[in-house]
């Protein structure tokens, strides 16, 4: 758990990075254009903003299996408070966003009140968030929201996306609370040694609580960016989102059993995948072709991250 | 506080329960229906203006080679399987196009959004599409025509001003009628009825869901339906869909609609293994060849589509004409290739035909 160890794992990423961008790039010529970089960004935003809670989940030792459920819960919220209820856009959004919040809030709760193994905990919760967000919306979409509404999905600031400015800030204030105040240091420590930690004073249970309580406050967060971006709600919006999210942070260097893990490597973990994605596509590789690819990057990655460890271990 | 917590659960729990109770004929949507004649009379045709979207500055593609990429709701079932077909037969026949078939494995509108956006980005001439969402899909749809590529449409619409054609299947009601009265003439008019169908808002099946219930409320009314079941477009989960609802409703039940081509063969197997074939009627929407068995061992007496090779196959004519620039806003036919004239109707829509219905004596003719 040196400093050299973390940086060596995210040294072999970034090369990683760099090759796949500049063999992509050599690929396809449309490949490496701001246009094309900037939408990428868009596209990966959403996960990306659940990615950065889910580095400090992993961080722990925890999983939350419930963030696309999550989002789909606050998605349908924000659409039911808006259209059925008839609350103004601002304040439905302001209110999903509460509600989404809640459901971390929950997982945590769950989570430190009654010692389930945040595996289960959230594995109930993806199905219970998923149920009650078909069930609320009577597995109806909602529609015709305002044009303004469209700009947290669609719009630009000075040229870049919005939503890239948002995850872009997001990343930072994230990077800033794991690497840099006492926050994160407890965040390492509990997932390093969740007894020791409690024994040295650490607020073990509060940290958590705050940890799945943000992944709820990401996760819909980037339900209200989806639902602008695409222009409607439907209940089974960001199905299979929690798997995205977590193969972003693990390829990020995250370790899966906590107390390893850096935000920086998250977003080039994010990056490497989307880049991978977009341009195989660009130069002509058909989808299933694709996610093989990308599963072997996967592996390849973690079998480096391996042999670094027993390298130095030995 | 746990008390509380426990409390607010099982208040949200009811909550969704009693929403889900309330609503009946669950699956279709609020659009109004407009059921056929009981007696199949058809009704007049009403012209409607062309309310398709239209290319930003598109370059001049009359006759010149094209590269068209299809980017259905998912890949690797048999039904978009027939509809590759279809394309990469009109293709050849065209010979000035260059098609291919891409799209996500699971019907998901947020990997059909960025499949689209990819080849938006490495500059295709044309788009074919069949949206897993029809609002969903546009904002991405209209970016493409933005930015001069020729958008069609087929199997699942988008809104109309997302794309410049669409080429219809089949009418909702249509289909709707044919599912209807197949189904009453096996069960006898009445009797408790249940739907499989992929998910709720899937726009092709809360359509046709709409209209059956219309339909019915009219033709045949003593059919009871029962509930309506989502089951994506899985055929395990269609299977154990299928198999709850076997066994929920018992001697009520006396059919089961599949609303896709993979929940009517699973709801087949699941009467099949249910020892009630004769008992439970399945009548649905499915290819011949994965029907083959049940309709071979009677279980199954009547299949009710298209043929979806010469869906994909008018798609690929309709999109060559409009890049061509020969199709344009206003035209009241279509010719695609060995189909003949195909009929304009809903201002932007390209009628394909009547349904067919596949049954023991003309299923061995078809394989796809």
């Amino acid at each position: 758990m040196t400093a050299t160890k973390l940086l060596r794992h995210e040294t072999i990423l970034a090369v990683l990075t760099v090759i796949a961008l500049a063999v992509l790039a050599s690929l396809s010529d449309k490949f490496f254009t701001v246009e094309n970089l900037l939408n990428q960004g868009r596209l990966m935003s959403e996960v990306g903003l659940v990615a950065l809670a889910m580095t400090f989940v992993i961080v722990t030792g925890g999983i939350d299996l419930s963030v696309g459920s999550i989002l789909g819960l606050t998605a349908i919220l924000l659409g039911v408070f808006w259209k059925n209820l008839g609350l103004p856009l601002p304040l439905a959004m302001l209110a999903a966003i509460a509600c989404g919040t809640f459901a971390g809030w929950v997982n945590g709760f769950i989570i430190t009140r009654f010692r389930v193994p945040p595996l289960i905990a959230t594995l109930a919760t993806l199905a219970l968030y998923r149920g009650l967000a078909e069930g609320i919306s009577e597995a109806r979409s909602v529609r015709g929201y305002p044009e303004w509404f469209f700009f947290f999905g669609q719009g630009e600031v000075l040229g870049v996306p919005f939503q890239l400015w948002l995850l872009g800030l997001a990343t930072v204030i994230a990077a800033v609370i794991l690497g840099l105040t006492p926050f994160g240091r407890a965040t390492y420590a509990i997932g390093a040694n969740e007894t020791a930690a409690r024994f040295s004073g650490i607020r073990v249970n509060a940290t958590k609580l705050w940890i799945y309580t943000a992944a709820g406050f990401l996760s819909a967060l980037a339900a209200v960016v989806f639902v602008s971006r695409v222009t409607t709600t439907r209940s089974d919006m960001g199905t299979g989102l929690e798997l995205d999210v977590i193969t972003g942070v693990v390829l990020g260097g995250t370790s899966i059993f906590g107390g390893r893990g850096t935000i920086i490597g998250t977003v080039l973990g994010l990056i490497l995948i989307q880049a991978l994605k977009n341009g195989l596509s660009l130069s002509g590789v058909k989808g299933d072709g694709t996610i093989v690819v990308i599963g072997l990057v996967l592996i390849g990655a973690i079998l480096a991250g391996a042999l670094f460890d027993r390298n130095r271990g030995g | 506080m746990k008390k509380m917590t426990l409390g607010a659960i099982l208040a949200l729990g009811l909550f969704s329960g009693t929403a889900l109770a309330q609503s009946a004929w669950t699956g279709g949507d609020d659009l109004p229906t407009s059921p056929l004649a009981c007696d199949g009379t058809p009704a007049a045709a009403v012209s409607v203006p062309y309310d398709g979207g239209a290319p930003t500055n598109p370059p001049d593609r009359n006759g010149k080679k094209i590269t068209v990429v299809d980017v259905p709701k998912l890949i690797g079932i048999g039904y978009f399987n027939a509809t590759t077909k279809g394309i990469l037969d009109a293709a050849a026949e065209l010979g000035n196009v260059d098609a291919k078939t891409d799209g996500p494995t699971k019907a998901n509108i947020d990997e059909q959004i960025t499949f689209l956006d990819n080849y938006i980005t490495s500059g295709v001439d044309g788009i074919l599409f069949a949206a897993n969402d029809p609002v969903a899909i546009a904002p991405v749809l209209k970016k493409a025509l933005e930015k001069g590529i020729n958008v069609v449409g087929y199997d699942a619409n988008s809104t109309p001003d997302a794309r410049q054609w669409f080429v219809n299947q089949a009418q909702f009601n249509g289909i709707a009628k044919a599912l209807v009265d197949q189904m009453a003439t096996e069960v006898g008019g009445e009797g408790g009825v249940a739907i499989v169908t992929s998910t709720f808002t899937t726009p092709n099946q809360a359509r046709w869901i709409a209209e059956m219930a219309a339909y019915a409320a009219a033709c045949h009314p003593k059919l009871k339906w029962l509930e309506t079941v989502e089951a994506q477009e899985d055929n395990n989960l269609s299977f154990n869909q299928a198999t709850t609802l076997i066994n929920k409703y018992g001697d009520e039940l006396k059919g089961i609609w599949g609303m896709t081509s993979v929940a009517t063969p699973a709801s087949a197997e699941a009467v099949t293994q249910a020892k009630a074939c004769g008992k439970i009627a399945v009548v649905g929407l499915a290819t011949p060849n994965a029907m083959k068995p049940y309709v071979g061992a009677d279980c199954v007496k009547s299949v009710v589509l298209w043929n979806p090779v010469d869906l994909g196959y008018a798609a690929m004519h309709v999109l060559r004409q409009v890049a061509d620039g020969t199709l344009k806003p206003g035209a009241t036919s279509v010719k695609a290739g060995k189909l003949g004239e195909l009929q304009v109707i809903n201002g932007s829509e390209i009628l394909l035909g009547a349904p067919y219905v596949f049954n023991k004596d003309n299923i061995n003719d078809f394989d796809f």
